[in-house]
């Protein structure tokens, strides 16, 4: 069987490799858009910040798919899928064959459409070639446009690097996907301290410049700068599944065990659309512990064991500077137009905060910053297990008792939060 | 894993010889907050849990780690590779008991390494003086499975319980 994976991403990679760990009578081919060995898109904004060195952005050699007897393609960007012949066929006008195919071809940088986005200045962080060029160049002032966790890494990369830096966020508060406005004051608070300069409720209209960036404009004011990062989000490419008639929505549609609309075609990684393991929503979270998971799940199809994937989950740490925190699950926003029961739980403690999101009385989603983010771990616990804290405080007395082995970590959210 | 620490919150009186046994086994220093090792103590009814990484199955800490930091060793313990951390605390958010401690000098995470370097075996263990509040077992009295089930480490923790949910079209 020839199995040909779309993008030498952390899912791609994740598929072969798992899959010749399980057999070697397989032929296993992996097509690149890139020329490079898999690397971790995670480590680039500390690769443009110096924290580590470009070895270390890598997770696989070259020698690596030749000792596992992967046939890694490079510079092969797949346009077009042929599900009736079974075959692939790339930009560089290469056809190949398969008998399964999986799509791991992640997302795309989403570019705003704004004028002189494409002039030499403007910058980003989605892949390694990028982020090469945003390391090497020297300049003094960056704007960089969106506050998402991206755009706040790459922020503090280019500010350890002695930019001066501005972000620029269209919604009211930093990190909008992640926090909560309460969460998110405190975190700008940081910023403001460390001299970044955060403009909210602020519209990007025009990078400006003559040959090179010289300024950005936004519907407020116009800021001088020599480098401009576009954060603004990723996007998966449906266009190259539609090629097959496989169906998308914001993602590609896949089903329980991971398999398009198309026979033999399978997906996973940032490409997908999936559902939240929590709340059963249709989601695009778009991290790499869940591009891990769902490698795992199509590996275990493909050799022919009908496994389930069980859901992705929300979950990201932010930090600048000595301020360290997490979202995990749902913030305030996401749960706006749900029904049910909502309660928002705060803890303070000087510079420590605490946001505990319940639904009906079960965790749905949290934030927090310095020690209570050291918990976040028992509260995506709870979230999980799906603990009612109505039943938990009446029941009190059981919930002390160490018949259940997460009775004691209950009890700790409970001397946390008073929820129990 | 061949072998794994396992503990009895029953039993652990928190005299907290384990914490500092830890820190002087890797740091040569007796503060406890440099021990991978740590009690949570409980009133009424009284307990106390000795927290310790148990280098989950399908460890999550790996998984998010932006920086590949958090790696399997050949005795099965899930360590941190200091040339590689940046402290970002990822693996600590994400362990259902916050098992990994943060190194209060460099900013980087540290967990049970099983003391593979010391001939004696797990400085915790040796230090203990309570019998059957911190052992190292190779599944002669505990399995490791129901070591890591004790100390919380499950899969409806790590992964969510299966429950009832809608699923969008494909997923009937
Ligand atoms: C700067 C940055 C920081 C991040 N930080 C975190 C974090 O801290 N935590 C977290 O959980 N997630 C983080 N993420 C997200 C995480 O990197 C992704 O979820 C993960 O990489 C998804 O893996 P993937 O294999 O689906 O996609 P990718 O890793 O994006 O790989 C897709 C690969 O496919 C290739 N490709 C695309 N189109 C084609 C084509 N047509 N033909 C052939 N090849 C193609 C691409 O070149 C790419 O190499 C971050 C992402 C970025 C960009």
């Amino acid at each position: 069987m020839k199995i040909v994976v779309v993008g030498n991403g952390i899912a791609g990679n994740c598929v072969a490799f798992g899959m010749r760990a399980r057999s070697r009578d397989h032929e296993i081919c992996i097509l690149s858009a890139e020329k490079v060995p898999e690397y971790d898109p995670c480590a680039l904004p500390y690769f443009i910040g110096g924290d580590v060195p470009h070895e270390a952005v890598f997770r696989k050699s070259i020698q690596d798919y030749r000792r596992h007897d992967i046939d890694l393609m490079l510079d092969q960007r797949v346009v077009a899928i042929d599900p009736r012949d079974r075959r692939v066929t790339t930009a560089q006008g290469r056809e190949v064959p398969y008998d399964k195919l999986v799509l791991a071809h992640g997302g795309q940088l989403f570019i705003p459409p704004i004028e002189g986005i494409r002039l030499p200045g403007v910058f980003n962080c989605k892949q390694l070639d990028a982020a090469k060029q945003l390391r090497e160049h020297n300049g003094r002032r960056a704007v960089v446009i969106g506050s998402g966790a991206i755009g706040i890494e790459v922020a503090e990369a280019l500010h350890k690097k002695g930019f001066q830096v501005t972000v620029i966020e269209l919604l009211d508060w930093v990190l909008p996907a992640l926090f909560d406005r309460e969460t998110a004051q405190r975190f700008e608070a940081v910023l403001a301290d460390s001299g970044v300069r955060v403009l909210k409720s602020e519209k990007v209209l025009a990078v400006e410049g003559n040959g090179t960036v010289s300024g950005v404009v936004t519907d407020k004011r116009r800021i001088d700068c020599d480098a401009v990062v576009v954060a603004t989000g990723v996007v998966p490419d449906k266009s190259m599944a539609a090629t097959a008639g496989v169906d998308t929505e914001r993602g590609i549609n896949v089903d329980r065990h991971l398999q398009t609309n198309v026979a033999d075609i399978y997906a996973c990684g940032d490409c997908i659309e999936t559902v939240d393991s929590c709340t059963g929503e249709d989601v695009m979270f778009q991290l790499k512990h869940n591009a891990i998971d769902q490698a795992a799940v199509v590996v275990a199809n493909l050799a022919g064991e009908p496994v389930s994937y069980a859901g992705a989950y929300a979950f990201a740490r932010v930090h600048f500077g000595r301020m360290h925190a997490v979202s995990f699950g749902k913030s305030t926003l996401s749960t706006q137009c749900q029904l049910g029961d909502l309660k928002i739980v705060e803890r303070e403690n000087g510079p420590d905060y605490l946001r505990l999101i319940l639904k009906d009385n079960l965790i749905v989603g949290g934030q927090a910053i310095g020690k209570f983010a050291d918990y976040a771990g028992f509260f995506m616990g709870a979230m999980r297990r799906g603990d009612d804290f109505a039943y938990l405080r009446r029941s009190r007395a059981s919930v002390c008792s160490l018949q259940n082995h997460y009775r004691w970590a209950q009890r700790l959210i409970g001397d946390i939060t008073g929820l129990c | 894993m061949t072998k794994w620490i396992v503990t009895d919150p029953q039993k652990c009186t928190a005299c907290h010889r384990c914490e500092i046994a830890c820190a002087m086994a890797h740091h040569g220093s007796c503060r406890p907050e440099l021990a991978r090792i740590r009690i949570h103590r409980f009133e009424n009814p009284a307990y106390n849990v000795p927290v310790v990484c148990m280098a989950c199955e399908d460890a999550p800490c790996i998984k998010v780690c932006p920086v590949n930091a958090r790696v399997r060793e050949v005795n099965g313990s899930v360590v941190t590779n200091t040339n590689r951390c940046i402290g970002c605390r990822a693996c600590v958010y994400i362990c259902p008991v916050a098992s990994p401690a943060v190194n209060p000098f460099t900013g980087q995470t540290m967990t049970c390494d099983l003391c593979m370097d010391q001939e004696d075996g797990p400085w915790c263990v040796v230090a203990c003086r309570v019998d059957g509040a911190l052992w190292i077992d190779d599944g002669d009295r505990c399995s490791l499975q129901s070591a890591r089930a004790q100390a919380g480490r499950v899969r409806s923790v790590l992964y969510g319980a299966p429950r009832v949910r809608a699923h969008k079209k494909g997923h009937l």
